[in-house]
């Protein structure tokens, strides 16, 4: 089992609610393990009535089960900050104004926040998640998590462009101090390329990571739109050469008993039968088995209510084999 | 002065003259042509960088923001020549001394 578990779908159908049960039952059964979520509404804290920061805290009442949010609007203001840190030091005052601009405006752009959210993610795979048998992470609904598990290869091909352009001006400029001069830029010691192969790494770690250490899980609600994003979203990830390893089946609505006949009871069979058909649709036509479905509740999913949840969630949280 | 002195003059100018016009013919034109070149290898890399300049988004220009520090020559250098630059035509010709 992979040491990363990441939990996807479409907005509102229970990504957190199933993410934490997983991670209570991961704990219950004696793995070390880290919630982790990057949703500013910051859910995770509602869930286990107890607010989290962007370090580890242990969840109270839960042996082994610690959890952290990431704020990706904290984690911009934060890169911000470092590099105008950097720019302080290595940069004269009055270049300083023209270059601050350009640094605002670089984070300003859209990309801006989900490389802030890629960052964060990769920290915590590389750095805080080091402890933990199991990491679990309670990601941003299914088009912007796609579009942040396609970067590694993305951005690394870019970086690669970039430092060739880089080198190749460098050679130039070496190739231009004739005799004696000397040259402008030198190779050796580039703190440009240095940054750029820095970040090259980074992205390799992450691709690799997410290639043979993480297991996808999406999480869907039996109604059709659900499932046919779930549907995209598979083939997304097959795209990116990434499997998803099962499916859950969030919010079911519960049948009512034989000898009832009101308008609730009829309302709630009739909702129950499509909603099998749609389960039905999920179990036949999709590649990945559907491992789990949670029927709905009528309050929130927190404290007991959760360890039910588990109960229901039959996704095997067998330990993982390190080496 | 003797003949052999003013031959050994002479033939001193003659060489810091002829060390002077390669220079001025070969030399330099090359060197400055290799490092016009390494400027625009280097625009390259800069407008790879930061296109957001020119109002282009960039996918990663919240990395290469990262660079900013560590770039103000070439960032300085990279604004004075965009400028100042006439079309390509005219910085390619910047090179033969009419």
């Amino acid at each position: 089992m992979e040491q990363f578990v990441f939990f996807g779908g479409k907005g509102g159908v229970g990504k957190t609610t199933v993410s934490c049960a997983y991670g209570y039952k991961c704990a219950n059964a004696g793995l070390r393990t880290l919630v982790v979520s990057t949703d500013p509404a910051h859910s995770v804290s509602d869930v286990f009535d107890q607010s989290f920061g962007d370090d580890p805290a242990p969840v109270e009442g839960v042996d082994g089960l610690d959890a952290m949010e990431i704020d990706p609007d904290d984690e911009v203001q934060r890169h911000l900050s470092e590099i105008r840190e950097g720019l302080s030091e290595q940069v004269s005052a009055a270049m300083v104004n023209e270059i601050n601009r350009q640094l605002e405006m670089s984070h300003g752009t859209p990309g801006a926040y989900e490389a802030a959210l890629f960052d964060a993610f990769v920290g915590v795979m590389r750095e805080e998640g080091e402890p933990y048998d199991r990491v679990v992470f309670d990601t941003a609904p299914t088009g912007s998590t796609l579009r942040l598990l396609g970067l590694p290869e993305f951005l690394g091909d870019w970086i690669d462009r970039l430092m060739y352009k880089r080198k190749q001006s460098i050679d130039l400029f070496e190739k231009a101090a004739i005799g004696d001069m000397e040259a402008r830029r030198m190779m050796e010691g580039d703190p440009v390329l240095a940054r750029l192969e820095d970040r090259k790494e980074f992205f390799e770690f992450a691709g690799e990571a997410l290639r043979e250490d993480a297991a996808f899980f999406l999480v869907l609600n039996p109604d059709q739109l659900s499932v046919n994003e779930t549907e995209r979203a598979i083939e997304a990830f097959a795209d990116r050469d990434l499997a998803v390893r099962g499916l859950v089946a969030n919010k079911l609505t519960p049948e009512p008993d034989d000898d009832e006949e009101g308008r609730g009871a009829r309302y709630l069979r009739e909702k129950v039968a499509t909603e099998r058909e749609r389960i039905g649709q999920v179990e036949e036509g999709f590649d990945p088995p559907l491992l789990a479905a949670i029927e709905s509740r009528t309050r929130e999913v927190r404290g007991d209510l959760l360890e039910e949840v588990a109960t229901e969630l039959d996704v095997d949280p067998a330990p993982p084999e390190r080496a | 002065m003797t003949v052999a002195d003013r031959i050994a003059a002479f033939r001193a100018a003659l060489e810091e003259w002829l060390r002077g016009l390669y220079h001025g013919m070969i030399t330099h034109p090359a060197y400055e042509k290799i490092e016009k070149e390494a400027e625009d290898a280097e625009d390259a890399f800069m407008l790879a960088c930061f296109p957001d300049a020119f109002g282009i988004p960039s996918p990663v220009s919240y990395y290469t923001a990262e660079l900013l520090p560590y770039l103000e020559d070439e960032f300085e250098a990279w604004e004075r020549r965009l400028w100042d630059r006439d079309s390509l035509i005219e910085r390619k010709g910047q090179q033969y001394h009419f």
